[in-house]
């Protein structure tokens, strides 16, 4: 049996994510059930304090891939210095956060040792001596528990677990990659474009999904129920996607993430990409035909029903209410 | 220059999904399938590609007999080409098996671009295209959102989080995995679709690409032992009743929530 590592990360304001300690919540549980051992990787320029900080707060040894090369994420590289640190620190399970950085590196990484990958994990067990695995399926409709043979590459979902908060006494050493010849080159980050919807304001988000089946109908249902609630408009991906709505309308991972004291989701799955954006908020009503929905696990009031049978009527009830 | 497109069918969004009796995968029998929504807007960008010069762009799936619709309806939109692997041993590999067979297929048809999706919208992997880029040689982006093409390059941006993207240049040959949204997805015309009939899909198995060995349930080192409805938190109140009623109800909770 080898050794966990994790993979930390660090973010564009040079501090480790708070996802990587949640990795180490993982890591930790894992370990001590199974007798492995943790080592972790710190990937980047310049990343000796950031290192050492990681190897004190639960990441035990840490490794340190130190490069200019690396001081901007770029998949060529950091796929060689997660290869390169896998086998330093004899690991056969590689835990990596879900995270658009880690989700376009560990397949790589997995195929280069002929590795198996499992992405997206919310939860790892050791059942009966191995490893378990249980992810979401199908945008959130249904759950799997998989399993895996050999060395095994994991993303696992940022906010799943708590981030570990204890101390390790682990130390750091620099770790070679080899980074001729690589291929991919980093330009930029572009910040977000400042538009002027700012829904983190409002006090009311009124939000639509693919459920609404077209531009029209969003107009014709969800937008008098924001007016009469004073409140904002917000969307699902697939709603702007399709260009019903600006992406400034977005709620969601790669949205805006909002949490107003009242937030209506109607016609929204409740995929985890949607989730992470408004499950903060104070008072969530969902409103969908199937009762299996996952929106269903994040909300406080639930109807279970056709949308176009119940927004008319509470539009028509809230502005008699108002008087 | 040549492109490759690979998609996957998938359930119909709106089908009902029930759990098949070995638990293992979902019933497949009488639902509706679709072109995996990411891979629609991949075969949009390839598309794209082809309009803007001269690309010859062959799509490609791995999927049983329903398969040929998808790629019937890729040929429909544009596409000129299509490579079926259509092998149960195929279906039955993990994401990395499935990026030997493709990889294998790469191998012959040595495109200039890879187009995939994101991500599968059944299991929601997110592993094939980095998988097969690495298989194949190339270097690869994913979650693009934008690409702009020179001589030798790609200038892509990819979508980070709450609207940040990354901008990076590849060098052809290289993969690109599409983010939803990029472009706008164009419909098959019907003149499209009678043109299709006569573009040739070239039906093969794993072992016919040489990869036989090496994919397949046997090889496989993921194995998805059961899918389940999540277990339901009690958190939400249901609201039951006539419409009146539940309407009354609701109107009672915003109330006390003072956003009147
Ligand atoms: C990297 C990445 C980033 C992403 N970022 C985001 C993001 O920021 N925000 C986001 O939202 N998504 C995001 N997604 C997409 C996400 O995975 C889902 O695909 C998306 O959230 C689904 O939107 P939806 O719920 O509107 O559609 P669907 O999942 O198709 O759900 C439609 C729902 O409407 C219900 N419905 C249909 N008709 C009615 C009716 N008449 N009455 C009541 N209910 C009805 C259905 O039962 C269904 O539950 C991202 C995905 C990825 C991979
Ligand atoms: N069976 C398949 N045949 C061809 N391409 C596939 C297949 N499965 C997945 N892909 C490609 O890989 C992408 C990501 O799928 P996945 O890794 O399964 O989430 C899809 O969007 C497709 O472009």
């Amino acid at each position: 049996m080898g050794n966990i590592l994790i993979v930390a990360e660090i973010t564009n304001t040079g501090a480790i994510r708070e996802a990587s300690y949640e990795l180490v919540s993982i890591a930790r549980k894992l370990a001590d059930a199974s007798g492995r051992d943790i080592k972790s990787v710190v990937i980047g320029s310049g990343v000796g304090d950031l290192a050492a900080e990681f190897a004190s707060k639960g990441g035990g040894d840490t490794l340190m891939a130190d490069d200019a090369a690396l001081s901007d994420y770029n998949v060529d590289g950091f796929s060689r210095a997660i290869s390169a640190a896998r086998e330093a620190a004899d690991a056969d399970l590689v835990l990596i956060s879900n995270t658009p950085a880690g989700w376009d590196v560990a397949p790589r990484v997995a195929a280069g040792l002929d590795a198996a990958y499992i992405s997206d994990c919310f939860n790892i067990e050791l059942e009966d001596g191995n490893l378990v695995f249980y992810r979401r399926v199908f945008n959130g409709k249904l759950d799997a528990q998989l399993s895996a043979e050999g060395v095994v590459v994991v993303t696992v979902q940022p906010g799943a677990t708590e981030a570990y908060e204890g101390s390790s006494d682990g130390g750091t050493s620099a770790l070679a990659v080899g980074l001729d010849g690589l291929r991919t080159k980093f330009v930029a980050v572009e910040q977000a474009e400042a538009t002027g919807v700012d829904l983190s304001k409002a006090d009311v988000i009124v939000a639509g999904g693919r459920g609404l089946g077209s531009p029209e109908k969003f107009e014709e249902v969800m937008k008098p129920l924001a007016e009469v609630l004073g409140g904002a408009m917000g969307a699902s991906r697939p709603v702007v996607d399709a260009g019903w709505l600006e992406h400034a309308y977005q709620v969601g991972s790669s949205g805006q993430v909002v949490s107003p004291k009242l937030y209506i989701a109607a016609g929204i799955s409740g995929a985890i990409q949607h989730l992470v954006g408004m499950k903060a908020s104070n008072f969530i009503v969902a409103i969908n035909k199937d009762p299996d929905a996952p929106i269903f696990e994040v909300a406080d009031v639930g109807v279970v029903g056709d949308l176009f049978e119940i927004l008319p009527p509470l539009t028509a009830a809230l502005t008699e209410a108002k008087g | 220059m040549k492109v490759m497109v690979c998609l996957k069918q998938v359930p119909h969004q709106d089908a009902r999904l029930d759990v098949a009796a070995d638990g293992s995968w979902i019933q497949e029998d009488n639902i509706k399938f679709e072109i995996n929504s990411y891979d629609t807007y991949a075969l949009e960008e390839a598309l794209r590609a082809k309009d803007a010069g001269e690309a010859e762009v062959v799509v490609v799936s791995i999927g049983p007999d329903r398969v040929t619709q998808a790629l019937r309806t890729a040929l429909g939109m544009g596409a000129d080409r299509a490579v079926h692997v259509k092998d149960p041993e195929a279906d039955a590999s993990d994401s990395l098996g499935k990026a030997k067979i493709l990889a294998a297929i790469a191998k012959q048809e040595e495109p200039d671009v890879i187009y995939c999706g994101l991500m599968a919208d059944d299991g929601n992997f997110s592993a094939i295209p980095p998988m097969l880029a690495e298989l194949a040689g190339m270097p690869s982006a994913t979650g693009v959102i934008s690409s702009e093409a020179s001589d030798t390059s790609i200038t892509v941006r990819r979508e980070l989080e709450g609207g940040c993207r990354e901008v990076v240049e590849l060098p052809r040959p290289c993969l690109l995995a599409i983010q939803t949204g990029a472009n706008q997805v164009r419909y098959a015309s019907l003149k499209g679709i009678m043109q299709a009939k006569k573009k040739p899909v070239d039906v093969k198995t794993a072992a016919d690409l040489g990869v036989g060995e090496q994919v397949g349930a046997g090889a496989a080192k993921v194995k998805i032992n059961k899918i389940y409805i999540p277990p339901k938190s009690d958190q939400a109140e249901l609201l039951e009743g006539s419409t009146d009623e539940i309407v009354t109800q609701l109107v009672g909770k915003i109330r006390e929530l003072g956003v009147l």
